[in-house]
């Protein structure tokens, strides 16, 4: 794949740029002084930090022994959501969400996949932490440290059972936005971090901010002709669960048509506050006679496991480890029959 | 690779560096791999002696590691202001060449300053994610390294099909899983060329 290369030297002063520009969006006294916060205060405050500031960051990437360079640009204006995170390194891929609008720009397989999603729907933000998750989880402040040159609060997110994953949160204590963050096991094992190499909190990002770099000149698009339709809580589901790892529940079902895709696929989420698992189903073509063998997968620390489960292929897809997507899987069942097994 | 250098990638790193040299550095870094892997060691070291968790070197290059600690007389003892650039000098210059590089499975650029807000800048320029040259190859600067490769089986390509999914999904994770998961889908490996976009993505599990 090739990118053509526009800015090398701009990569340094983007680089040392951390910057906040516009006091009103940078540094707002907090309410309370630093010290006073809880961890779970932290983690809400990180959370609107992350899905209501605007910034302009790289940072590396790394998982599995690979460390690539990113870049994030986030933009909240006038109610609308746009962010866009592109590989600086290897693939040039390119995500750009705009409002109702999510794009994948994909230049490896000459692809561009577009999906319309509803206009009411915003990212999730990180759930405030109740009672139950609190029993899934220990969070807590761990330690007050400077990173970079910035004081920030490292606050600990450990999963008591090894159905999900925790994190290590490195939270800017001016900005709220975490300069780092690790993904670990239930053994504190790390298996994916995020550090920032530079970060910019702006007022106001322009629009061209948010257009993809690379040429998509012959590339296929793939649409999804129709906009998803959420039904939480619907009745009369096709699709349920027998059993969930304990603390899970399911928040969202929708049946949406996914680019590419000739039918509807139906949506389930699950999650347990921090951790959450989409299961998605669909009519498998006819069969080719052989036994379907259940496959798995996975995308940095992201499991997904797809089997067949009469005659539909079910995919889960999460950011826990490979036996929850496998478990929920295997739980599922279309309304009248038995479960597909573990 | 000279001394020099050595020196100011050591300041830099300990945010001793004047910000003009700094700068010029920096912009050094971005288009130098051999320079770029030398501030990825100095990170990961500099962990290593942080005793961050989750950070650990192989144990024969960690007993290397704590022998040269323990014989630099630099780290043992306190060292006037003055001497400090010096004596970081001396004291990673031994960690140079293979046999660290050979244990580090990372390669990592991290720094912060301080600076006016680019507007509308256009993307950095893409660098290679992974840097490896022989060991005892001769670059003409100075100490070889070795960057070992990723495990070529940890990251599988994802399908249009998983594309989907994993766009479908991230709108319902939590912003840090979120930009996980992205991250990690933006930077799997691409096919390799010629090679044929598999019917899926997922690889078959042994039963």
């Amino acid at each position: 794949m090739s990118r053509p290369l526009r800015s090398s030297g701009r990569f340094a002063s983007l680089a040392l740029a951390w910057a906040v520009a516009g006091a009103a969006a940078a540094e707002e006294p907090p309410q309370k002084r630093p010290l006073e916060f809880t961890a779970t205060e932290w983690l809400e405050r990180m959370d609107q930090a992350l899905t209501t500031r605007n910034y302009d960051g790289t940072f590396s990437h790394w998982q599995g022994g690979r460390v690539e360079m990113l870049r994030i640009i986030h933009r909240v204006q006038d109610g609308t959501v746009s962010e866009r995170l592109a590989s600086l390194d290897g693939s040039g891929r390119e995500f750009i969400r705009t409002g109702a609008s999510l794009a994948c720009y994909l230049p490896d397989r000459r692809t561009v996949l577009v999906e319309q999603r509803p206009a009411e729907e915003s990212l999730v933000s990180f759930p405030t932490v109740n009672d139950q998750t609190a029993t899934f989880y220990d969070i807590r402040e761990v330690g007050h440290m400077r990173l970079n040159r910035r004081d920030t609060h490292v606050i600990a997110v450990s999963p008591k059972d090894e159905y999900r994953y925790g994190y290590r949160l490195w939270v800017d204590e001016s900005t709220a936005m975490p300069l780092k963050s690790q993904l670990v096991d239930a053994h504190g094992q790390v298996i994916e971090q995020i550090v920032f190499a530079s970060l910019t909190l702006s007022s106001r990002i322009p629009d061209t901010a948010f257009r993809p770099e690379i040429s998509t000149e012959g590339f296929r698009w793939l649409h999804n002709d129709a906009a998803p339709h959420p039904q939480p809580g619907a009745a009369a589901p096709a699709w349920s669960v027998t059993s969930l790892p304990p603390g899970f529940r399911m928040t969202v079902r929708s049946a949406q048509v996914l680019p590419g895709s000739a039918g509807a696929v139906d949506h389930l989420v699950f999650t347990d506050g921090f951790a959450s698992v989409s299961v998605f189903v669909e009519r498998q073509p006819a069969p080719s006679g052989q036994p379907p063998v259940p496959e798995s997968a996975t995308v940095g620390s992201s499991s997904a496991f797809s089997t067949v489960v009469d005659g539909h292929k079910i995919t889960a897809v999460g950011e826990v480890p490979p036996a929850t997507v496998r478990f929920i899987a295997g739980q599922l069942k279309a309304q009248g029959a038995a479960p597909a097994g573990r | 690779m000279n001394e020099e250098l050595d020196s100011q990638l050591s300041a830099m790193f300990d945010d001793e560096l004047p910000p003009a040299e700094c700068e010029l550095l920096a912009r050094r870094l971005s288009r130098d791999e051999y320079l770029k892997a030398r501030w990825g060691r100095y990170a990961i070291v500099g962990a290593v002696i942080r005793a961050e968790r989750g950070v650990r070197l192989n144990a024969p290059l960690a007993g290397r590691v704590n022998a040269v600690l323990l014989a630099e007389p630099a780290l043992a003892a306190p060292t006037a202001p003055r001497d400090r650039r010096q004596a970081r000098v001396r004291w990673w210059q031994p960690l140079a060449g293979a046999a660290v590089a050979a244990g580090v499975a990372t390669v990592s650029i991290l720094w912060l300053r301080t600076q006016a807000p680019l507007n509308g800048a256009p993307l950095a320029a893409r660098v290679p994610a992974h840097t490896s040259v022989p060991v005892g190859a001769t670059s003409g600067q100075g100490d070889s390294y070795v960057v070992p490769r990723p495990k070529a089986a940890a990251v599988v390509v994802p399908s249009t099909e998983l594309a989907n999914y994993v766009v479908a999904h991230s709108v319902f994770s939590n912003p840090v899983a979120r930009r996980n998961l992205l991250s990690a889908f933006m930077t799997s490996e691409a096919p390799a060329a010629g090679a044929e976009e598999p019917q899926s993505d997922v690889k078959a599990v042994a039963k």
